[in-house]
């Protein structure tokens, strides 16, 4: 067993840096990675202009990581969703977008569903109070039906 | 009440398969759309072009040094799409024919990254006499909107896209917008 060597000040100074480096490093790698969600946050919101039914996050035509690059930069001048969005449109139309703009006709796609559910809720209500009530009705029925049913209950019992 | 319900039944098939009939004839609506630059001002681009042009051209043309000057027909293409070697003769035809007017064509190879080499055979085997130059990182796609390739459009002396024309050009096309352009 031999003795710790005694830690001078630079030793101590070192690892002081070391740990401190570690730190921003751990930073910067952490930054990186929420820019490149908020990169495919936002692409996944737009259309590839030359694929079929993918989003400019999903493809890896050239197209795609290049428009994924133009997000990155806009984000790194500090525009927001809105505006990097808008950038697009400007150039493609509303056609670029995944989620049509709620607006116009585009309004349709969004009031249709909630509509629609609002109806079939509806209906099932009606339907279902109308069902119970005639479950409560007296049925009319012959009295030699009745009188016939109740007799061969009562033998099938016995 | 029989027949009433049986009407019903009807109606809703009928607007059902009225819908269905709608969305299948209605052919490929994604990709016939209008260009939301028809009628704005053409964005302008500083694009790099090929050795045989810069010459007459410079290193690099500036879209802008022509735009609100001269009317301009702006071709986009790439090497590996079929359509563009089907458009080019028309266009280099029609370039020689009125390459003595004031229009300008530009071609702009785009969506063919480092595709330099092939670029050279394709305006080679076309002795494509108006500037071309190659959009390498597809950055002016992106700016014109592009859905594809071939796309052409056509911008009047006020530097104001009138038309785009999705695929390849044929001369009736040509004709047409050359003589709007140069009215």
């Amino acid at each position: 067993m031999t003795a710790a060597a005694p830690v001078g000040p630079a030793v101590r100074r070192a690892r002081w840096i070391a740990v401190l480096l570690a730190c921003f490093a751990s930073l910067a790698v952490a930054q990186q990675v929420q820019l490149e969600n908020r990169v495919y946050e936002i692409a996944g919101k737009l259309r590839c202009p030359v694929c079929t039914s993918e989003s400019v996050a999903d493809s890896s035509v050239q197209l795609a990581i290049q428009m994924r690059e133009i997000i990155q930069e806009q984000l790194n001048d500090g525009r927001s969703e809105a505006q990097i969005l808008a950038f697009f449109q400007e150039r493609y139309g509303d056609w670029i977008l995944l989620d049509p703009p709620k607006r116009g006709l585009h309004l349709l796609v969004w009031v249709l569903p909630v509509v629609g559910a609002i109806l079939g809720v509806t209906a099932l209500f009606v339907l279902g109070r109308r069902w119970q009530r005639r479950s409560h009705e007296p049925i009319d029925v012959d009295p030699a039906d009745l009188a016939r049913v109740r007799s061969e209950l009562a033998s099938e019992e016995t | 009440m029989k027949a009433r319900r049986l009407l019903v039944t009807l109606a809703v098939v009928a607007a059902l398969g009225g819908i269905f009939a709608f969305g299948l004839l209605r052919g490929e609506p994604d990709r016939d759309l209008p260009s939301e630059l028809i009628g704005r001002p053409a964005p302008s681009f500083d694009i790099p072009l090929y050795e045989r042009y810069q010459g007459q051209y410079g290193d690099v043309l500036s879209l802008s040094e022509y735009l609100g000057e001269r009317p301009l027909v702006v071709n986009f293409w790439a090497s590996w799409c079929a359509p563009c070697y089907v458009e080019a003769p028309v266009l280099q035809s029609y370039w020689q024919e009125y390459q003595d007017t004031d229009v300008l064509f530009v071609g702009v190879q785009t969506q063919d990254k480092g595709q330099y080499e092939e670029g050279r055979a394709f305006m080679d085997q076309f002795g494509l006499g108006f500037p071309n130059g190659i959009d390498d990182d597809s950055r002016m796609s992106i700016g014109w909107g592009l859905l594809g390739v071939p796309e052409t459009f056509f911008i009047d002396r006020d530097g104001v896209v009138r038309e785009k024309h999705i695929g390849p050009v044929t001369p009736e096309v040509m004709e047409r917008q050359l003589a709007a352009l140069l009215e």
